[in-house]
């Protein structure tokens, strides 16, 4: 079925009964003979039941976000910042003029870090399918769907040469933030200008990956020009300001 | 119902307290984990029959009366047991522990019928929580119930504006469903959904 927002909108009407006269006579005959709509009806119905309850859709995402914490526990291995391996490693580190990232990482870094993963969600997969790459758009993204990110970098670079589509520089840099080469990411997201209408969604990608290097002062530059910007993200990017550390 | 610890843990569990939430996840991951993992399932299969049956779990004590025989653990494991012997069997894997979980974990066949009747419900939360923050917003207002003059006032936005990203987000969300496997494999073997009410 070919969804656009007319027939949204028609089948919310209908669904919340506020479609009315000829439009709902019209809407029901079509309805009777028409299969496609017939399930997409069906399919807008049960998600409103469902995503409607509230309290459970709530109650999952707690669920999600401390099985994200307790993976993360799992995948940290604990330091004694005390330790004698420590200091002598951070401070070779320092020598080698690394060190401002590390101690931040340390000093700073777990707040940063706690507000990146309370924050970060991949980018969604959407308005990926048009124009003649449709196929391998959503082999590749159905693989950024099933977080085999490694896998769909490679894939992500390639589509990146030959498409225009500028989301998929995102969804790259998404790639290169989920196996922790933030370096990559930053590239990617500073490849979207200001005149495209993804350069919001890029900032905000980019705020979260100096967090997620716990560079907050650069993270609340970015922050800054997202609140400024006015868009979607201007509410998150408030709050997100507001629990950075100075 | 058994103990006194399970009562403060369906307690903790209906009222949304993250610590004793957390700590029922901690202690009792490592099991389920062993028998997706045993029965062909992979890391995503653990976290996804792990949070499902804690959600099974939630609803059936916030808005159902429930009468346990076992204990709370049992109870739960058995919960997990069914929903992944459900999807392995809707994805045609083989199931390779046999081992009986009516006889070792009583649960009753509400449940079980509930499990199988959640499947879609499942998917539809896995993926709206994935979507952005921008989009997960207008649509929790829009399946409040508000209009969209309301929903662009709250958000800011203009009201035209406000329909375009409504509709990109409700499409992705429903594109994002389509593609799972499982719900592939729900719309072609389809189930009688059932309310919490």
């Amino acid at each position: 079925m070919n969804r656009t927002q007319e027939i949204f909108e028609k089948i919310e009407e209908y669904l919340n009964k506020t479609l009315s006269g000829e439009e709902l006579e019209n809407f029901e005959k079509e309805l009777l003979i028409n299969v496609e709509l017939q399930k997409e009806v069906e399919k807008h119905r049960s998600l409103h039941r469902v995503l409607s309850d509230k309290e459970t859709l709530v109650f999952k995402e707690k669920v999600k976000r401390i099985g994200d914490e307790i993976k993360k526990e799992k995948t940290t291995p604990v330091i004694n910042i005390f330790s004698t391996y420590f200091k002598i490693a951070a401070s070779i580190i320092v020598i080698l003029g690394l060190g401002t990232l590390l101690w931040n990482n340390f000093m700073g870094g777990n707040k940063a870090e706690d507000l990146y993963l309370a924050y970060y969600e991949p980018y969604p997969v959407e308005d990926v399918t048009r124009g003649e790459v449709v196929n391998e758009s959503r082999v590749i993204t159905d693989m950024y769907s099933r977080k085999e990110y490694s896998k769909a970098i490679p894939e992500f670079k390639k589509l990146i040469e030959f498409s225009v589509d500028e989301q998929y520089i995102i969804y790259l840099g998404n790639c290169f933030l989920n196996v922790n080469k933030e370096k990559q990411a930053i590239q990617e997201f500073e490849k979207i200008t200001s005149n495209s209408r993804y350069f919001e969604d890029a900032q905000w990608y980019l705020a979260l990956t100096y967090i997620k290097l716990s560079n907050t002062k650069k993270a609340k530059n970015i922050l800054a020009k997202i609140i400024q910007y006015d868009g979607v993200y201007k509410k998150v990017a408030v709050n997100l300001n507001s629990e950075l550390p100075e | 119902m058994n103990s006194t610890e399970d009562h403060k843990i369906i307690e903790g569990i209906v009222k949304g307290d993250e610590v004793i939430i957390k700590a029922f996840y901690k202690n009792n991951l490592q099991y389920i984990r062993s028998y997706v993992i045993k029965n062909s399932g992979n890391e995503e299969d653990v976290e996804d029959v792990f949070q499902d049956a804690l959600v099974v779990l939630y609803q059936k004590f916030k808005y159902e009366s429930v009468n346990m025989s076992a204990s709370l653990r049992t109870y739960f494991y058995a919960i997990c047991k069914n929903i992944w012997r459900n999807r392995l069997r809707k994805n045609s894997k083989i199931l390779l522990d046999e081992e009986v979980i009516e006889a070792s974990e009583p649960i009753d066949n509400e449940i079980i019928d509930s499990i199988n009747n959640k499947e879609r419900e499942h998917l539809y939360r896995k993926y709206f929580l994935m979507l952005d923050s921008a989009c997960k917003e207008i649509l929790n207002l829009v399946f409040e119930g508000n209009s969209m003059k309301k929903i662009s006032t709250i958000t800011g936005y203009s009201e035209g504006y406000t329909r375009k990203k409504k509709f990109n987000c409700k499409r992705s969300l429903i594109e994002m469903i389509e593609k799972d496997s499982l719900y592939q494999e729900l719309v072609i073997n389809p189930e009688k959904e059932k309310k919490h009410e």
